[in-house]
């Protein structure tokens, strides 16, 4: 099948994260395998600096993150062919702890075609070079999460 | 000369108080020549002069691109998505 054929669903939203909805939409006679990544707000970490967090606040320059995430989703398809079906989706807004912020997903015939790399690969990149921040907010206050730094001429 | 506008996100954004910004620049300039503009008209943007990257027409470009005329020009901190 050509590759423009094969169903990428990649998007920004307020809206809750509807793992069902988005299953079937990677999902081809074909398909017998999904390896699925999703990120939530974390409440209480303990890792390096121990604290907690009343929520989360995300934002994105929408339209350059979908059109990054549809590259991501093309660098997927080239480093692991058996791919189907690529959802890439972040929730933005307001987030609170134990809800679900992201969602990758990769559909494949079998589990031991890559699907579990390239799943663990997109969330990856999409940390790496898509254009969304979050401020956490705690009892102490807010801070602006800086993570990566993206290269030039990357995305 | 031309006008440019640039957007703003997050940390940039709220150091700005605004979405955007203006900038006049010559034509022919570029993203590094852009960079030391918006440090000198804001003082206030200094701390993200080294962690800042620039997006044209959404795809980031390096300190050399030449900003063609009426891109779409975004100031992007450090990212933290997922």
């Amino acid at each position: 099948m050509d590759s423009s054929e094969l169903p990428t669903v990649v998007s920004i939203t307020e809206d809750s994260l509807d793992l069902d909805a988005l299953l079937g939409a990677i999902t081809l006679p074909s398909t017998g395998a999904a390896a699925i990544f999703s990120g939530m707000v974390r409440g209480v970490t303990a890792r390096e600096n121990p604290h907690e967090t009343l929520y989360l606040e995300y934002e994105a320059y929408r339209p350059m993150a979908e059109e990054v995430m549809g590259r991501i989703a093309a660098e997927i398809r080239e480093r692991w062919p058996s791919v189907e079906g690529i959802a890439l989706v972040q929730r933005i807004g307001r987030l609170y702890p134990g809800t679900p912020t992201v969602l990758i997903a990769c559909t494949a015939p079998h589990r031991d075609t890559g699907v579990f790399e390239a799943a663990r690969y997109g969330i990856d990149r999409l940390k790496e070079i898509v254009p969304i921040w979050k401020k956490e907010v705690g009892p102490g206050g807010a801070v602006w999460i800086e993570g990566e730094h993206p290269t030039a001429g990357e995305g | 000369m031309s006008r440019l506008k640039l957007l703003l996100f997050a940390s940039l954004r709220e150091a700005a108080g605004a979405r955007s910004l203006e900038l006049e620049l010559p034509a022919g300039a570029t993203v590094a020549d852009l960079k030391r503009r918006l440090v000198a008209e804001r003082p206030a943007l200094a701390r993200w002069s080294e962690s800042l990257k620039v997006a044209v027409d959404r795809h980031y470009a390096g300190d050399e691109a030449v900003i063609p005329d009426g891109a779409e020009i975004a100031l992007i901190p450090p990212v933290s998505g997922g």
